[in-house]
């Protein structure tokens, strides 16, 4: 027990250590790197062993009788956490969910320090300390207290009251419910049953198991599956639409949504936000065929009430597409990013 | 030729049935704005019958599920041998239909309330309805009186009925007592579920002469199921909450042990029908999704995408409170210490579950986050914010609770089974196989088609509820006969387990609140789906601010009105005999569920 605490001890301190040194900038910080398509796992998968870290700590520092305060462990502990989700992750995270995890976060230090009344014991003695004020320190203290904490509520309620000159904050629809139906060119389409005329296996009819087991592998590289290849000059059916849809994407909308679909086009810093991601689970993967081919035709002119703020400038492309090139496009999307279409059944 | 008769027969397609039947119903009003179908108060229509709704909800949930605790504490209380505690549960359940029936009451007035409420302010879409509802509404009116003469013969019969056949009378009438109650909700919730996804009437909305087609709508099966449990677990909840109020106002550590193994038992109730809710409300979101793909858009990830956010952190704070209770409890064992030190990496992996849980798909930002964030979607984030990631995320939590459970179990215990070192390591394999398989599960749910990923719901459900099915009795098994290391002291739990029951309750409350508005509020600008428009001024959709607000408001009335009900159920409040109210030494009382 003491060996594998003593590991984690060591692997705490190394932690923290590279973790402050990344942060202030005295090690480049991308030493550790957060690995796109793997971060969601990778950010717990950290976190879980700055906890074994801590763990083993506390437990050394307790063996060589240098224990540290359970009030300070707290603290620290949230202090760390916040500055975790602050600096370490990239992109930065929005305020309103640093928030949420930074509230939460709390709770649940206040649910491990207050589990038995042992260490709620520990924990509220130096705040007890402090309001009894026996000693000359905690008396000074509580009068310092006295006067910071309503200056500090103060000062936080002016500052929330005083008119900003800030931009608004945005609760923007990512994916606004789409209609029952949609008529482009002249022709109506039922999002909920209509299907891509292209996604056919070698017989002609729609195969949507044939498609995805064509589609690039997801993961690291997207490559493609062998003999799936739409640019060989032999591809047929399925794989030559794919082609064709690509070569109208490359055509019309990389500029924006990028050569690897990721939204990072030649143009897309010109808006914000950026153009949808197609590569992230939460865009195409998350939606209907359908939806897409919508979407596409409509463009952001075409978005619905609740689509606020409708912060999309994406041209309606049914005025400058076919109705096949549209969908011809959108089987492109789902093969390049190698997601399925959702479906219902 | 045909005859005179037969020319006027009409015939219509059921819009959900698409059966043909004999029209028989007028069609839907087309409202306008007037005072004809909108007349009003200088205020808004729509904030009044909100009002009314949620409070007749409220109460109406509480008294359909109160009787249910009772029938089964008063059978826990039939069936245990020992006498005294025979005659503790015995007691609990004749204090908890006390209380039940002053809400009853208040459950009746508010009904009328809200009737008088639709006739006053919405006439034209009250008419509508209870034309296509006419074959039931008497039904509905008679199943009132059945479950009203029930209630009082049982309430009233507590005395007479006590020992021996009639004792089991008694316990009888309770079932019938809870199966017209479970029926009458059933009925009020095809209203709802007519409203939502209507069905037995045309694309006019003409009643077509299947009252069964109108009943049994697209949502109806899943709205009971879900209703059910909601009511069970909120009705714990409040129950929880009084006997917490009562703890904490007890002067003697006689009536603190009483209040402290009542709050016990609701809590332990309530959470027994938490644990599947999601899973009802996940079956239910599946139904909305198969009905109408644009409805489960604009509620999970459109319009009111942010309000099931506000949700998944309700549901994580019950969670939490449930946890953080047992965690509490565990300190009125003597022996169980030796479980409290790992308390916090149960914090932790709850926690973990719970970040993913409340992580939102559409973030509320200001532009310049936006242009920081490089685009809408965040690298991590985005891929909490998906459903693959939150069913991990909700079934950690549950799991984890149900970890809570079995080390409360076996707190105070040490196995004297000769297999129970085998039993043990069975145990923490089959615990950690199941974190391993819904974690991983989760991750593999971005790698395969969404209908697929769909279905891998029920394998990490099969997960979190192999972890109850097997692990309770398992446990329970274990623990026959198992050394007491020292007994249950009831009345020596920490004061804070209290606010955690009263946070559980609050949270029950505003999360009902919260989910019958979501639910109203999907069907947008209509009264009746695709059938009747809401032509109203207030046929927008609420900010989430106001909505919160509203809830909050709601809450707090009916928090306020229930403490006039417990108070005025206390005044004849039937003393229970002092020998029953005290602890029993080294005999703990048993928990539903296998204690």
């Amino acid at each position: 027990m003491k060996a594998l605490m003593s590991v984690a001890a060591l692997m705490g301190a190394a932690g923290i250590l590279l973790l402050a040194a990344m942060t202030v900038g005295i090690v480049p910080s991308n030493t550790v790197r957060l690995i796109e398509g793997y971060m969601p796992v990778q950010v717990i998968a950290e976190l879980t062993l700055f906890v074994a870290g801590f763990t083993g700590l506390s437990y050394m520092m307790s063996a060589m009788g240098m224990a540290f305060p359970r009030f300070w462990q707290g603290i620290l502990f949230w202090a760390f956490l916040l500055i975790y989700l602050k600096f370490r992750i990239y992109p930065p995270i929005p305020f309103s969910v640093r928030a949420m995890y930074g509230t939460i976060s709390l709770v649940a230090i206040f649910m491990w320090v207050s589990a038995n009344e042992e260490d709620w014991k520990k924990f509220k003695q130096p705040i007890m300390n402090v309001l009894d004020a026996k000693t000359g320190g905690t008396k000074a203290l509580r009068i310092g207290y006295l006067v910071i904490i309503p200056l500090l509520i103060g000062g936080f309620s002016y500052n929330a009251m005083v008119p900003k000159s800030e931009e608004p904050i945005e609760l923007r629809t990512v994916h606004p419910a789409p209609p029952a139906s949609t008529k482009v060119h002249g022709k109506t389409y039922t999002l909920q049953t209509s299907q891509n005329p292209y996604r056919v296996n070698p017989e002609g009819k729609y195969d949507q198991e044939y498609s995805n087991a064509n589609i690039v592998e997801q993961g690291m590289g997207r490559l493609m599956k062998p003999n799936a290849n739409p640019w060989d000059k032999d591809a047929q059916g399925y794989l030559k639409y794919v082609r064709e849809g690509g070569e109208i994407f490359y055509q019309n909308c990389h500029f924006c949504h990028g050569d690897n679909l990721n939204g990072r086009g030649l143009h897309a810093f010109a808006f914000n936000p950026i153009p949808a991601n197609f590569t992230d689970p939460g865009t195409i993967a998350q939606l209907q065929e359908t939806f897409i081919f919508w979407r596409v035709s409509k463009g952001g002119i075409g978005l619905p009430n609740e689509g606020f703020p409708w912060a999309s400038v994406m041209p309606p492309w049914e005025q400058h597409l076919t109705v096949d090139e549209i969908w011809k496009v959108v089987l492109f999307e789902y093969w390049h990013t190698g997601y399925y279409p959702r479906t219902w059944d | 030729m045909k005859k005179e008769g037969e020319a006027k027969v009409e015939k219509g397609r059921d819009v959900y049935y698409k059966t043909e039947g004999i029209v028989v119903g007028a069609p839907a009003p087309k409202t306008v704005d007037g005072p004809r179908d909108y007349p009003r108060y200088n205020f808004e229509s729509r904030v009044l019958l909100w009002f009314a709704n949620q409070q007749h909800l409220y109460y109406g949930s509480f008294v359909l599920a109160v009787p249910i605790f009772c029938m089964v504490i008063e059978f826990m209380g039939v069936v245990t041998k020992d006498k005294a505690m025979a005659k503790r549960y015995d007691q609990l359940a004749y204090d908890f239909i006390k209380i039940s029936l002053t809400a009853y009451s208040l459950t009746a007035i508010l009904g009328g309330i809200l009737i008088f409420t639709f006739l006053t302010l919405y006439p034209a879409f009250f008419g509508y309805l209870s034309g296509i509802f006419r074959p039931v509404m008497h039904i509905y009116a008679l199943m009132f009186v059945a479950e009203s003469g029930t209630l009082y013969i049982y309430y009233y019969g507590w005395d007479k009925m006590r020992d021996g056949f009639l004792k089991w009378i008694h316990l009888s009438m309770s079932v019938i007592l809870n199966v017209i109650g479970t029926l009458l909700m059933f009925l009020a919730n095809s209203w709802i579920g007519f409203m939502m996804s209507p069905a037995g009437v045309d694309e006019q909305g003409r009643y077509l002469g299947n009252i069964w087609h109108v009943i049994h709508t697209a949502l109806w099966n899943p709205l009971n199921v879900h209703r059910i449990l909601g009511n069970m677990a909120f009705g714990g909840g409040v129950v929880a909450a009084y006997a917490a109020y009562k703890f904490l106002a007890s002067k003697t550590d006689e009536d603190r042990a009483h209040y402290d193994w009542m709050g016990y038992i609701a809590m332990a109730l309530g959470v027994a029908f938490l644990i599947p809710l999601p899973f009802a409300g996940y079956w239910l979101m599946r139904e909305v999704y198969a009905y109408r793909q644009q409805m489960g858009i604009t509620l999970m990830g459109g319009l009111l995408a942010w309000l099931f956010i506000i949700q998944a952190t309700m549901i994580g704070i019950l969670f939490l409170s449930t946890n953080y209770y047992l965690w509490q409890a565990l300190g009125r064992m003597r022996g169980a210490e030796k479980y409290q030190r790992y308390i916090k990496y149960l914090v932790f992996v709850l926690c973990c579950g719970y970040l993913v849980f409340i992580t939102p798909h559409t973030i509320v930002m200001t532009p310049a986050e936006l242009k920081a964030m490089g685009g809408q979607q965040h690298p991590v984030l985005g891929n909490y914010g998906v459903m693959s990631a939150k069913n991990g995320g909700i079934n950690v939590i549950i799991t984890t609770t149900i970890l809570s459970f079995v080390w409360y179990m076996r707190g105070n215990k040490v196995s004297t089974v000769s297999w129970s070192k085998f039993g043990n390591i069975f145990m923490g394999v089959f615990f950690a196989c199941a974190y391993v398989n819904i974690i991983w599960l989760a991750i593999y749910g971005y790698y395969i088609p969404a209908n697929v990923r769909v279905g891998l719901s029920v394998p990490q459900v099969a997960t979190t509820l192999s972890c109850l099915f097997f692990m309770f009795p398992l446990n329970a098994a274990m623990m026959k006969g198992a050394k007491q290391m020292g007994a249950i002291e009831w009345g020596k739990i920490s004061v804070r387990s209290q606010y955690a029951l009263i946070m559980l309750a609050t949270a029950f409350t505003w999360m009902m609140g919260l989910m019958g508005y979501i639910r109203s509020s999907v069907r947008l600008f209509w009264h009746v789906n695709e059938i009747m428009r809401d032509n109203s001024p207030w046929a927008y959709t609420h900010t989430v601010g106001f909505a919160a607000n509203m809830i909050s408001f709601n809450v707090l009335f009916f928090w306020v009105s229930i403490l006039f009900v417990f108070w005025l159920g206390s005044l004849g409040m039937k003393k229970a005999p002092v020998e029953a109210k005290a602890g029993v030494p080294g005999g703990a009382p048993q928990p539903a569920g296998g204690h």
